[in-house]
């Protein structure tokens, strides 16, 4: 099949940027990553780019195709060049590019270190010498974690990274919990503390981007969710992110909706919000702000303070808690009024039509 | 000398890294040079899993471990080494549970341990599909821990041997360019295999033989180089491996004609058959006319959808994306690929190789665990239970010797021989040899060797060989020269397929790995059973053999 790619080159000595186009003869089943060996061998030698095991599993090949972080090996070329379309590939986003596609994974690897991302096993040992014993469903927390290949597709694409580039990131973060979620592991305070600093968990945007892009279904977002969430059940919330999140919940429990006007004082502090009067005046004079006393109840208010008690009563606050996304469903267990459990089944199957609820 | 180690270590694989833990926890300054970053590393892609006998799931001991591995070895495994190998297996596993280890768990909460081929007792302890993963990630974490340097995307090129010593190496900075001579008081070879000398092979780009080649033209001898072990089931034509899981629930191989062939060949194992018997089985009918487009197809489609989903996700996305093949709809075209090494440089049991402060271990190295044919699961536990070995004998030399000394002569000679290959402009691309030579190793010393394609491969390689010195590296810069490396890789490929075929022709059996059916079918003890030592003399291969170290296991028919 005939491929055709457009490949931004740049040479960090002179700092010489271009965007180079190639068409080439490939095989059928030919990777992005065949298609650049081939560029490589038959066309241009001194292009760069890293690789090695060409399927999936050792996170050399992350680069970007079409503005978005691929691994190289992944991606199949069929379809697309079918279709006719000449993709753009250049070096992965928010590290500085060393030579065509290779980009520098010092700072990647900076905040992998940073995490101290090694068993702190205390003296909990186990006597015999031989393994510790712990059952399959308590590791199954860290599984997604675990499944980790630090290829950075998912720091190329972390908005917060870009605006603070000393932001933990999603990699280093989704590490930081395959530890604080392994039982086997004694500093999981200390770790909640070190990753609730300035840089840490709460300065994630939520944008999800990580869980988009990462091409070993790690989920960095749910991971740093998680790790949020243990915090707080930890009662490390110093954090201005950690103090929203807390007002949310208080908030529902206490009068069943989010009272939005305390939640800049309760968020960021008193004095912060002192700064902040003007623009509160604002909203009161075109009536944005409701009277606050007497505080409004929500009528349903019982049903919100009964799903906070259910969660604390089945040691859902901390990571277990967490359910993010499509299979958010799947994994709430509900008690029916006769006594027996159950869960709902997903609404939404990964890869399936998604089957409509109501209404038909 | 730009820097001085007491222990260095060149590969960042399991065994590079778990001899560079020993190492440092033995008290040595010790630092890795890796051609990778060290999770990138092949080991990382090691699937199935790792042996030991911790009887956790059935009663076992390291001696059934011993007897199966002698067995499997077709009995030419050293004995003392196996035996060593099995008794201190269970404690290294403890240890990487202990560092923490993301291993799958059984019922009660002990490490699983499932069935594997050829042994006698399910001790394959793994993590899903992915245990090499989770012992590249736990040793890395352990060399984070321990702040050991690691000269990470440093391109081992010579080893510096000065005064009948090896006494470091001269390694090409991928990322900044430039030759770096880094001195250790004793080296550890922990380099990999070289499966990139096959056009299918399951191995990473990077499984090129360095150590291998740099170890030959230092003087030192390769062991059994001859035996590489071909895995059935790697996908045409990438040879991206698809598990033996894929067989175990039930998946089936057949021919062009539609026919169950294994059950032919293996009436009651058939398609789960140990590996050697059914990459043969699949070469015969290729090579009968029975093939389609070179392979054999692995049937999976009765197995329905939803098994196929549940049970074999990973298998399913590789075959998506490197044969464009959903298994649910249609079988998936596979043949036998280049997978795994049994011979390497020879050590002894604690990783010394004949020359002074030159260690090695894992696929680089053969302390001779594995004979002519290596069990599934033994390969990973090798890494950990020799490298941990070889790091701590290269510790305690290192510790009591004071001196390291790399000649200016050496790094003089090196810059020479680096500034001619960047020099030329004239010439060959190393694409097509390294094409050649991959596409003719896989038709002439696969599977099964016959004489005359043999003795036709060798003049194949002496024909590559006088091309190469004319190939031309066209990046001329400094910066991230991967085109420098491979055309030095090529090289590497280069000495070691010589080798291997100068041992092959002369072994004149058929023995686990090395099937010659059309002259020599069966083993013969009485002349063979012996290593075959190559080394390197005035520009070729020169083959002795060395006695099989025996302790209790005598001989007998393979029969599985």
């Amino acid at each position: 099949m005939q491929v055709g790619l457009k490949i931004w080159r740049y040479d960090a000595k002179t700092g010489d940027k271009a965007l180079r186009e190639y068409e080439f003869d490939a095989p059928e089943e030919a990777t992005l990553l065949d298609c650049l060996d081939i560029v490589k061998d038959r066309h241009d030698g001194s292009l760069a780019y890293r690789k090695s095991c060409r399927m999936m599993i050792c996170g050399s090949c992350g680069m970007r195709m079409n503005g978005a972080a691929v691994l190289a090996c992944k991606v199949r070329m069929y379809d697309i060049a079918n279709a006719g379309q000449v993709p753009v590939i250049s070096a992965m986003g928010n590290l500085p590019v060393i030579k065509d596609l290779v980009v520098d994974m010092d700072p990647f690897w900076a905040k992998f270190k940073a995490m101290k991302p090694y068993l702190q096993p205390g003296y909990d040992q186990p006597e015999d010498g031989r393994e510790h014993v712990i059952s399959q469903e308590r590791m199954n927390v860290i599984h997604k974690e675990s499944l980790c290949i630090n290829c950075g597709c998912c720091v190329s694409e972390c908005n917060s990274w870009d605006a603070d580039p000393e932001f933990l990131g999603p990699q280093a973060l989704a590490k930081g919990m395959r530890f604080v979620g392994d039982p086997r592991d004694a500093a999981k305070v200390e770790r909640l503390d070190a990753y609730s600093g300035q840089h840490g968990i709460w300065e994630c945007t939520r944008c999800y981007f990580c869980n988009e892009r990462c091409p070993k279904g790690v989920d960095p977002r749910d991971a740093i969710a998680k790790l949020g969430a243990e915090a707080m059940k930890e009662g490390i919330d110093n954090d201005m992110g950690a103090k929203h999140a807390n007002w949310f919940v208080t908030s529902a429990k206490t009068t069943g909706w989010l009272r939005e006007t305390e939640l800049v004082p309760k968020t960021q502090g008193v004095v912060s919000s002192i700064k902040e009067m003007k623009f509160a005046m604002g909203l009161v004079k075109h009536g944005k702000v409701p009277p606050p006393f007497p505080p409004h109840v929500a009528e349903g208010v019982k049903e919100s303070r009964a799903l906070y008690d259910l969660v604390k009563e089945q040691g859902r606050d901390g990571a277990l808690g967490i359910v993010q996304g499509e299979r958010a469903l799947s994994r709430l267990e509900h008690t029916h009024g006769d006594g027996h459990a159950s869960r709902d089944q997903a609404d939404v199957t990964p890869g399936e039509e998604p089957t409509r609820r109501g209404g038909e | 000398m730009d820097a001085k180690h007491d222990v260095l270590v060149i590969g960042a694989g399991c065994a590079g890294m778990r001899a560079a833990i020993e190492a440092h926890d033995a008290g040595a300054d010790v630092a890795i040079v890796s051609k990778l970053h060290p999770t990138r590393s092949h080991s990382g892609a090691a699937e199935g899993g790792i042996n030991a006998a911790l009887g956790n799931a059935a009663e076992d001991s390291p001696e059934t471990h011993a007897f199966d591995t002698v067995k499997g070895s077709d009995y030419l495994g050293d004995q003392d080494s196996i035996e060593i190998f099995t008794r201190e297996a269970p404690g290294d596993i403890y240890q990487l549970e202990q560092w923490g280890c993301v291993f799958s768990r059984g019922e009660d909460g002990r490490l699983a341990q499932r069935p594997f081929g050829a042994a006698g007792s399910p001790r394959t302890v793994y993590a899903a599909d992915i245990t090499g993963h989770v012992l590249i990630q736990v040793l890395y974490e352990q060399l984070v821990k321990r702040d050991i340097q690691v000269y990470e995307e440093f391109f081992a090129w010579q080893l510096v041997v000065h005064e009948d010593r090896c006494q470091g190496v001269i390694a090409w900075d991928l990322l900044h360019g430039g030759l770096t001579a880094v001195g250790g008081k004793t080296v550890v070879l922990a380099t990999g295999g070289v499966g990139r000398l096959y056009r299918a092979t399951t191995n990473a780009y990077a499984c090129t033989g360095d150590g291998m080649s740099m170890a030959l033209r230092a003087g030192l001898p390769l062991k059994d180089i001859e035996f590489m072990q071909f895995h059935p089931t790697t996908m045409y034509p990438s040879g991206i491996l698809i598990t033996e899981g894929c067989r175990g629930e039930g998946g089936i191989l057949r021919n062009s004609e539609g026919e169950r062939f294994m059950e032919r060949y293996a009436p009651t194992a058939k398609d789960l058959a140990s590996r050697d018997v059914v990459s043969r089985s699949e070469q015969t009918e290729i090579d009968e006319g029975r093939g389609v487009n070179g392979s054999v197809l692995l049937d999976l489609t009765h197995l329905g959808a939803e098994r196929i989903l549940t049970r074999l996700p990973g298998s399913r996305e590789l075959a998506m994306v490197y044969a464009g093949v959903d298994p649910i709809q249609e079988p998936i075209p596979v043949r036998p690929g280049a997978h795994y090494h049994m011979g390497g440089v020879e050590t002894d049991t604690d990783g010394l190789t004949e020359l002074t402060g030159l260690y090695a271990a894992g696929e680089v190295a053969c302390v001779s665990v594995h004979g002519a044919n290596r069990l599934g699961g033994n390969s990973l536990m090798e890494t950990i239970t020799f490298g941990r070995r070889a790091g701590r004998a290269a510790a305690e030399w290192a510790l009591a010797n004071t001196t390291v000394e790399v000649p200016e002569s050496a790094t003089r000679d090196a810059e020479r021989e680096l500034s001619e290959l960047l020099g030329r402009s004239k010439g060959e691309r190393p694409w097509k040899i390294r094409d050649e030579l991959g596409q003719t190793m896989l038709e002439n010393f696969g599977v099964f060797r016959r004489e005359e394609q043999m003795q036709a491969q060798i003049g194949i390689i002496e024909s590559l060989r006088e091309r190469y010195p004319t190939v031309v590296v066209e990046d001329k810069g400094d910066v991230f020269n991967s085109d420098l490396t491979q055309a030095i890789e090529l090289g590497y490929l280069l000495d070691v397929a010589a080798c291997m075929l100068q041992a092959g022709i002369a072994r004149k059996e058929s023995r686990g790995a090395h099937s010659r059916p059309h002259d020599y079918p069966t083993r013969d003890d009485e002349n063979f059973m012996k290593h075959s030592i190559t080394r390197w003399v005035d520009g070729a291969p020169e083959l002795s053999y060395k006695d099989v170290r025996f302790t209790k296991y005598l001989p007998e028919e393979r029969k599985y």
